[in-house]
């Protein structure tokens, strides 16, 4: 993502991005033809801030299956900004993803907060294209915007 | 009738972003939760955009819009959404504050939120074919275009291009079924524009 984004609801959704982009690079390799059972991902930020934590994933169970898809079950997402306060989190109990093209989906719910729980959006079933950046949610679809929600602020 | 119909788009302005045009220095009042429903929404983040789809439902504790189409956008220097456009049998209901319950229709609602030095600017504007209204137990006011302007100090409303008006009887007058429009006020005024003010409105 190259520019700022900077509402809670936008990051809320860059969390998803975060997340997929995560996955081939932590402990659950397509490549590597791994099963992980309980894993979590820790992602860093880039120098020089490359102590500071950019998300943890972690999940029930990581799937490697033909053709690039990694089913991942129980998956949660935190992210949080440089000063390590929570921003996201992001809650499927199942979902595929495509390591190829960079696509993930599923048919189950899906759970999207800001980390100060003021903006809120559920559903079920979703699309996440992460070279347009755009996630599509099929069903269902209910945000909730508590009064003041607050503004983050996420590079 | 004139109250009530500003009531209407004030209505739809405050609650459609949680904007608040407040006096400078004067806290926001606080405000219950809004909750969006619909079948499907696309957020699009690089374009700062949230889009709902089809039964988009908009509800808090003062009114329900309801349309087909919802895109908030969002702005990216950061902040609440300053452009937010309701399309596609757009029907707005609120309880005004003598518990009078008010109804506007309108094929397009669009809201704008602007800031500058503290002062807060909110329009909205209902457009559209069939010609946007608004109706109440008292009558009905309709324009080609409807803008709500909310500013610091007042409230106005305009209505543009053949407005009309029509005044319902009120119960027990004179006729029995309320429900028919027995009283023409104002029918086919050639295009122009009747402004309204309130400055209570907030």
């Amino acid at each position: 993502m190259n520019a700022k984004v900077n509402t809670a609801q936008i990051t809320l959704i860059a969390g998803i991005a975060w997340l997929f982009a995560a996955v081939p690079n932590g402990r659950t390799q397509q490549n590597g033809i791994q099963h992980a059972s309980d894993f979590t991902s820790t992602e860093y930020y880039e120098p020089p801030h490359q102590q500071q934590i950019k998300s943890i994933m972690s999940g029930a169970e990581a799937l490697p299956q033909p053709g690039g898809l990694l089913i991942i079950k129980q998956l949660k997402l935190e992210t949080f900004n440089l000063d390590g306060k929570l921003e996201l989190t992001v809650i499927a109990p199942e979902c595929i993803y495509d390591t190829l093209n960079g696509v993930a989906n599923s048919a189950g719910h899906l759970q999207v907060r800001t980390g100060d729980g003021k903006i809120r959006t559920d559903g079920d079933g979703f699309l996440w294209r992460q070279s347009e950046q755009k996630l599509n949610i099929s069903n269902n679809v209910c945000t909730v915007i508590e009064n003041g929600a607050t503004i983050t602020i996420k590079p | 009738m004139k109250r009530h119909s500003l009531v209407v788009i004030a209505v739809l302005g405050g609650l459609m972003a949680h904007a608040q045009t407040n006096t400078p220095g004067a806290p926001p009042a606080p405000r219950a939760p809004m909750v969006i429903h619909a079948d499907s929404a696309d957020f699009d983040l690089s374009g700062y955009q949230l889009i709902y789809h089809r039964q988009v439902r908009v509800d808090d504790t003062q009114m329900k819009l309801t349309c087909e189409q919802l895109v908030a956008d969002l702005p990216p220097a950061g902040g609440l959404p300053n452009h937010i456009v309701a399309e596609t049998n757009v029907v707005i209901d609120f309880t005004d504050t003598k518990g009078q319950t008010n109804h506007a229709t309108g094929d397009k609602a669009v809201y704008t939120y602007q800031e500058q030095g503290g002062v807060t600017n909110v329009t909205v504007t209902l457009t559209g074919d069939p010609q946007p209204q608004v109706v109440n137990a008292q009558g009905l006011q309709a324009g080609d275009v409807i803008i709500w302007n909310r500013e610091n100090t007042n409230s106005h409303i305009r209505f543009i291009g053949n407005y009309h008006m029509v005044s319902y009887q009120k119960p027990g007058e004179v006729m029995t079924d309320t429900n028919l429009p027995v009283t023409v006020v104002k029918t086919n005024i050639p295009p122009g524009t009747v402004e309204n003010t309130n400055t209570n409105m907030r």
